[in-house]
């Protein structure tokens, strides 16, 4: 297999868009100019021709597995199935970035579809911690951790977001996958200041930004934003996008689109208007010192 | 304050079986009644589980429209969600399901065509495995073949049906707009679902073929497969059913069986 660049070595290869299953054939047969592709791991464990496709956009473009279902939040540990399946998967694709969420989706070896909240506690730290370190070891991959949407906050949840990341990476070498959608999400379902959320982060752990649209809905007079990836980025999510490009510098970013997919030249004009934010603050020749 | 665990198991009942009493007092209301703000996680799992099957059973959701699809779908997922984050598993148990279940007692071949989607939905994600041709065959001697034990594709599968399965199937694709009746009193099929080229079929076969091939595919040795046929068609004849295997382009691998 031939092995493309890493991902985001200048602005121009730097931006990504998420791959979906109605876009795969286009893809392969227009392999239009994006960075590089994302894809979720759990769809290729049992799906032959899905597989072959993503191999064979793989000779042209760096990849990146974003799971969704490793659920490195559960309380019980994670699946040795499912750490096996994801192992399999990175040695046929050899992605240039593993990332998974700050969540859990497993309990009582049920699997809920969905990136459900962890309260931010000491014993929510070890525990996850110890996933992570796990799967790191299992995979011998670095795993970056996305800061999840979250709906509602627990009582007893004492330790900061970015904290409780910052004591992970340190804890265990794992990244973070800054979402400034998610970012932004939280901070107005519970009247915070996304900026100053962002700040808190640590920067030499951050390794990927993820971009994506929410939906503004409003229950018994208040704000309650839902990430569902369905709409084109809003501006004030470009905004802190643009704040973190300031922080972060030049490092992958990727546009995910889920609900209601558009015409695949939608996103790739999402992905060039993020191309555009970084050529605008560093300049199209700067060269990323990886 | 609950442990993890405990938090994680309760939140999980909140959530398969609409309990939100299980866990609000652990959250913060921030304004809203945590009913309200664990009802956006229980959406988003029950919808995203809803359409997985929907779209692995596209013509149970036609037979039996969207909405009725989503009340039996959101029944069968409280009684057996996903053990697993592989999506594309998720499903099997289904036809059993709508065999039970008491709202579907009226069309009781629901069950059957959701098998045939069910193994069509298989067949299309199947590992692709190189056929063997005959010439594999020369590796063993003549008297060897009662004992060889065959692998093949997996695509593969057999579905017997009492009703007419193909036929409610072909009826009810996207591109049939207006379905022609299907006579309920057609009879039964015997299926194989078999994945030609990219994309995965399904062709009727003879009473002793499919016996035979179905034996086969469970695992038998070719004397067990015979036997089990011999006894409904005296006259099957094992070297053409054999030599139809391979020409199918349906065997993966053959060896001796322990006992040969």
């Amino acid at each position: 297999m031939t092995i493309c660049g890493n991902i985001g070595v200048t602005p121009d290869r730097a931006v990504g868009i998420g791959l979906r299953g109605p876009h795969l054939r286009e893809i392969m047969l227009r392999r239009p100019a994006v960075g590089w592709l994302e894809v979720h791991p759990e769809n290729y464990f049992a799906n032959a021709p899905a597989l072959a496709a993503l191999q064979d956009l793989r000779r042209d473009y760096p990849l990146s597995l974003h799971g969704v279902g490793l659920s490195l939040g559960s309380a019980e540990g994670i699946s040795e199935t499912h750490l096996q399946a994801l192992g399999d998967l990175i040695a046929a694709v050899e992605p240039a970035l593993l990332s998974e969420h700050l969540s859990f989706s497993v309990a009582g070896e049920v699997y809920h579809n969905d990136l459900l909240p962890l309260p931010y506690t000491e014993e929510a730290l070890l525990l996850v911690a110890d996933n992570i370190a796990w799967a790191q070891d299992a995979l011998r991959r670095r795993i970056l951790i996305e800061n999840p949407s979250v709906y509602l906050r627990f009582r007893h949840s004492p330790i900061p977001e970015p904290e409780f990341l910052a004591e992970l990476c340190r804890r265990t070498g794992c990244g973070i996958l800054c979402d400034v959608n998610n970012a932004y999400v939280c901070a107005e379902n519970f009247g915070l200041d996304a900026g100053a959320w962002l700040a808190a982060l640590p920067v030499q752990a951050v390794g990927e930004i993820h971009l994506a649209g929410h939906h503004r809905g409003a229950r018994e007079g208040r704000p309650l934003l839902v990430d569902d990836h369905g709409t084109l980025v809003a501006p004030p999510v470009w905004s802190l996008y643009e704040a973190a490009i300031a922080r972060f510098g030049v490092i992958p970013a990727l546009i995910e689109w889920d609900r209601n997919l558009p015409p695949l030249d939608t996103l790739l004009g999402e992905a060039g208007a993020a191309r555009e934010r970084l050529v605008e603050a560093v300049g199209s020749d700067h060269v990323f010192a990886a | 304050m609950y442990s993890l665990r405990d938090l994680q198991a309760r939140f999980s009942r909140a959530l398969l079986h609409n309990e939100p009493g299980a866990i609000a007092d652990a959250i913060e209301p921030d304004g809203l009644d945590p009913a309200v703000r664990l009802g956006v996680y229980r959406t988003t799992v029950m919808l995203s589980l809803t359409d997985t099957l929907a779209a692995s059973f596209p013509v149970i959701c036609r037979l039996v429209d969207p909405r009725f699809f989503a009340f039996a779908a959101d029944a069968f997922i409280r009684q057996a969600p996903p053990r697993a984050a592989c999506l594309d598993r998720y499903g099997d148990a289904f036809p059993a399901f709508l065999d039970a279940f008491p709202a579907c007692a009226e069309y009781p071949y629901l069950g059957d065509v959701a098998r045939l989607e069910w193994a069509l939905h298989r067949a299309a994600r199947a590992p692709y495995l190189q056929p063997l041709a005959p010439t594999a065959m020369a590796a063993f001697a003549p008297d060897q073949t009662a004992d060889m034990q065959i692998a093949l594709d997996p695509a593969v599968a057999y579905i017997e049906s009492a009703w007419p399965v193909a036929e409610i199937w072909t009826a009810n694709q996207p591109e049939v707009l207006d379905p022609p009746p299907v006579d309920l009193a057609a009879g039964g099929v015997r299926l194989e679902v078999y994945r030609p080229d990219a994309v995965a079929e399904f062709r009727p076969l003879s009473q002793a073929t499919f016996a035979f091939r179905r034996q086969v595919a469970a695992g038998a040795g070719l004397e067990a497969a015979v036997d089990a046929v011999l006894a409904a068609a005296p006259e099957f004849d094992l070297t053409q059913a054999f030599a139809d295997l391979f020409a199918d382009r349906l065997v993966v691998g053959c060896r001796l069986t322990a006992s040969g």
